[in-house]
This record gives C-alpha cells, structure tokens and sequence, in this order.
C-alpha cells in the first residue's frame, strides 16, 4: 500500500471557508473524501482521527463511525458537492425529487406537500429561476451552471454544517463559476456554515478563502490565512504556483514555473518530496522531512530553508 | 508594412440540426483575418461556436456559406484532392492529449507519421534525424521514443502532440483549448514552450480557450465571441485594459482573478 496522504492536520473553523489546492494527484480529494467515508474500494484510512466538534461542545470522531453512522450524518453535517454535476445526478429523476430523497432518508420533513415547498424554497435560494416549473425538470435539461445549482441545493436542503465543495467550478464557464462562487459564500454566510474548497485554480482560493492550505504529494507544504499566503508565499512550491499562473494585466515574456512534474513515487521517500524540483534545496533535503514550523501568526511552512534555518 | 494574411474567412456561416426542425447557427456570419506571424486567440464561453469556427477553417467540416481563403487561394468549395497540399499548412494541437494519440503507437511512430505520410524526406536517417531534433525542440529527451502514450504524464503527451503537429513545418497551428486540461504549473510550461516556438520558427498560431488569462499571456489579438458572432476583435491589450464590448467587460469581470494584496 502507498501512503497518498501522509499525516496531514487541518482545522476548519465555524462559519469559515477553507481552501485546500494543489496540482492533481495531492492528495485533495483523497482527504476530502475520507471525511464522510466515500474513498475508493482500494483506499482505507489508516490512522489518525478526524474531530467533528458538536455545537454541544461534544467531539465525534468521524474515523470510528460505522458505516450507518456516518451515512447519518452525511447530508445533515456534511454534505458534499462534486466536479461534474451531470455524473452525480440521477438521470432517471426529476431534480425536485431527488433533492426531496435528503428530506426523505433523514426523515427531516414527513409531510410530503410540505417537503415539496421546501425543495422549491432551497431552488429558488440557489437561483434557479421559476422553481416551481423546474421542479420537474431533469438534469440533461439544465445547463451545467444550473446543474451545479441543483448540486448545492440538494447539499443545502439538510442544512449540514459543513460543506465539501470538490472543484466545485472546474467543468463551468467563467462566467458561470463566477456566479456558482458568489452561490457559494452567499449559502455559507446566510446558513451559517463552514465549508472546504478543493480547487487547483488560485484564482478561487483568493476571491472565495478565508484560510489555504496547500498541499504537495499527500503533505501540507504551507498554510496560511489567504491575505497572507499570496502577500508572502514562503514554500518554494507555493511561490512556483503563484508564479506559473498568467495574469491578466501582469504578463511577463516567460512564465517561471516550477520545472519538471509531479514525481511517481513508487517508494517512500525519506527526505522532502518537492526537493527534486526544487530550486533552492539545501543537502538536507534530500535525507530529512522538514516539519511545519510557524512563520508569522497562522503561517506555517513545511521547508528547511525558507524562514531561515532551524537552530 | 502590410503584414501578410495567411488564412481569411468571411461571411462564414454554419448551422446544425437541433431536434427534427430546429436549427442553431453555430458560426453566424463570421469574417477574420489570421496575419502571419501572430497569435490570434479565440475566446468564449463554451457553446459560443469557437471550436466550430476552427473546424470551419481548416476545412474539418463544411461551411453552409461564405468563403474561406488560404493565403490568396480559396478552399472554401474545394474538394478532398484539391486540399490535400492545404492539410500540411494547417496542423492542430487538440484539448485532451491522451485522446488524441494512437495508444498503440510509440512516440517515434507518432512523430514520424506526418513526415512519412508527405515524404517530406527521402531517407530514414533524414527522418530519424528530424525526429530527434522535434524532441529537443519540446523538450523531451531521447528515451522517450520507444515508449507509448500511456507511460508519460499530460504536460508530457502535449508536448508529443505539439511536436507531432509541428514536424511538417505548417504555416499555420491551430491549438484546440490546448493547455485547459493540464495542470497550473504544466499549463505554463506548455505555454512558455508554445511561446518559444512562436519566436523560433515564427509560427502563426490560432489559439482557443475560455480562460482569459492564458490568453493574455499568448495572445497579439484576441477575437471574443458569442453565440456564433463575434462580438468584439482588437489587440490584446486594447481588450484587457479598454475592452469596448459589453459582454467582453462582462467576461473579464467574471475571472476568478489572483488578487495582489
């Protein structure tokens, strides 16, 4: 077995938008999906714990729940969006009944009339225009913005206090994700909700984070509240990300960029696992992890050498 | 000095059946120029028809009307035959590079192919010669030619796909939302090496993407459209710091934007 996510510690604060990126095959996803249990058939976790903080004060670990347990809480605590809104809808169902199924299976509304207002509420909050006709609508109808839209609403109908958004503008259009983002921190702020981002575009780290981790074949390089990450990135990674982006107004002849690709590890590697593409690895490097050490309030960095040397 | 037009379409139209009577314009009387030597960008929300634009004007499929120019001549009517010496000029670089190469393949058939198919030399020590010098010229080194696509990484199938669609030396590359599926770093890579070729072999490309931001890393001339038509075509530039249509402002206010804190 190989470890994809090495050990990584992460917290989400209430009512607060975290943002995890990285270049795929991180580890992003595979972390996200270990939270509500939903890993491929060949990946397990293996240790560690994952802390689900009550509004009671009462801890739940989320790694010793079975799998009845934790389907009782997907959907009510956690809920889920993906990449492709077309392949994680039903096609066989009309949008309003299945995102009525969450009221359903958590016995949230018996009454049917009433939970069919409460569906037709939820579409008209997402902004789906004229929810009552599109109550029956299926998804290959809709647009992918709109079948997006559904996606969130059939998150947002259990109220859960924590929202998984797994590249949630990916497969849109600009000007579409630019709506689908403002859907977002609207629903987070107005439902009172935390929610983790999973992105590699740092464009929708910085207009929708509050707080980034970034993450590099299953470790956190860095972490930061976003302001800070992108005023000063200290992980050579991080600032190889933040340079291979073009921006709009800012166009160098040549783009820097981190040289190389991502590593096929096939065996596990003692040292730091970006120093083969790193520019500035010292001997060290290459024999020794480097441990998360705190740079400025809530920024820490995983590296030898940036932030100057350890003792 | 006027700058040469290598590839013109104007008034170029093309509908595609939607349903048993409804039609829709994919390309609604559209007419550009392509100047040699610079990279004009195609942008748009998908569905706006650039993709079909492409095809229309490397005669992957037919036009309903208009006509399209090649240098002086047309090949809007033309057939099959008569295009043949046209198909070398124009070289594509498609989306989704592990689609667009022969599984079966290894990398020094894949390159080879187009060489062979125009007999653009004579001997096979020529050829192999040419081959090895594309590798170089994407940066892949010469191991890579025993293996297949499957052994190598996104970034690394692009650059396989670029080297294949520059081997005959075309007049014109039209690259496909070449760098959406690839990721940050890789993206610019690949966009750095496009950039290089441009300045090497002065390659006059035609490029489609949705992100606004690549293309003002790439772009000399953007061409911004919508539901077939274009709506605005003007200098990089003048389009990122004065765009003069609406729906370009409402395009580049939408990007998810780095922000410089």
């Amino acid at each position: 077995m190989m470890p994809v996510v090495k050990g990584i510690s992460l917290e989400i604060p209430r009512r607060g938008i975290v943002g995890l990126v990285g270049e795929s095959g991180c580890g992003k996803s595979m972390t996200a999906k270990s939270i509500n249990h939903i890993l491929p058939s060949f990946a397990k976790v293996t240790g560690g714990n994952m802390l689900w903080h009550e509004d009671s004060g009462e801890v739940c670990d989320f790694t010793l729940l079975n799998e009845k347990e934790i389907r009782g809480r997907c959907g009510t605590d956690v809920a889920m969006i993906f990449q492709e809104p077309m392949t994680s809808l039903n096609p066989m169902m009309c949008i309003g009944d299945q995102i009525k199924e969450v009221l359903q299976i958590h016995k949230l509304e018996k009454n049917a009339d009433r939970a069919k207002e409460r569906v037709i509420e939820m579409l008209d909050a997402v902004g789906i225009a004229e929810p009552e006709l599109r109550y029956k609508a299926w998804p290959h109808e809709l647009s992918g913005g709109m079948r997006q839209r559904v996606m969130i609403a059939m998150a947002m109908i259990g109220s859960p206090k924590l929202l998984i958004a797994d590249e949630p503008t990916t497969a849109l259009d600009v000007t579409t994700e630019a709506q689908i983002l403002k859907l977002i921190r609207k629903m987070c702020d107005e439902y009172k909700m935390s929610a983790m981002v999973i992105t590699h575009n740092m464009g929708v780290v910085s207009t929708l984070c509050d707080y980034v981790y970034v993450m590099y074949l299953g470790n956190i390089m860095e972490q930061a509240p976003t302001k800070e990450l992108f005023k000063n990135p200290m992980h050579p990674y991080t600032k190889g990300l933040l340079s291979s982006i073009p921006r709009i107004g800012n166009n160098p002849e040549y783009l820097e960029t981190i040289p190389g690709s991502i590593p096929v590890m096939k065996k596990q590697f003692k040292g730091c696992e970006f120093c083969l593409r790193c520019s500035d690895d010292i001997q060290k490097c290459f024999f020794e992890k480097a441990e998360l050490k705190k740079v400025g309030p809530d920024h820490y960095v995983r590296c030898h050498v940036a932030g100057g040397e350890e003792e | 000095m006027e700058r040469q037009i290598i590839l013109s379409a104007s008034h170029v139209k093309k509908s595609f059946r939607a349903g048993m009577k409804n039609k829709v314009m994919a390309v609604n009387d559209v007419s550009l120029e392509i100047l040699k030597g610079e990279t004009l960008a195609l942008v748009g929300e998908s569905g706006c028809g650039k993709s079909t634009l492409a095809r229309l004007l490397m005669r992957m499929i037919k036009a309903d009307s208009g006509s399209i120019f090649f240098e002086d001549q047309e090949i809007t009517g033309m057939s099959e035959r008569e295009l043949r010496p046209f198909r070398r000029e124009m070289q594509m670089v498609f989306q989704d590079p592990a689609s667009s190469l022969d599984p079966r393949m290894k990398i020094r058939d894949i390159i080879a192919e187009p060489l062979l198919a125009w007999h653009v030399y004579d001997s096979k020590e020529k050829t192999d010669e040419r081959i090895l010098e594309l590798l170089d010229m994407v940066d892949l080194k010469e191991d890579c030619l025993d293996r297949y696509p499957h052994q190598f990484s996104g970034g690394q199938r692009q650059r396989i796909g670029i080297a294949r669609a520059i081997a005959v030396k075309p007049k014109l590359l039209v690259c496909d939302e070449s760098v959406s599926a690839l990721d940050v770093c890789v993206q610019a890579q690949i966009l750095n090496l496009l950039k290089t070729l441009k300045n090497q072999m002065g390659l006059t490309c035609l490029f489609i993407s949705h992100d606004l931001a690549v293309v003002s890393f790439i772009a000399d001339r953007v061409c911004v459209m919508k539901d077939g038509q274009i709506c605005e075509m003007a200098p990089a530039e003048q389009i990122y710091k004065n765009p003069g249509h609406e729906y370009t402002r409402y395009l580049l206010a939408s990007v998810p934007q780095v922000i410089d804190f």
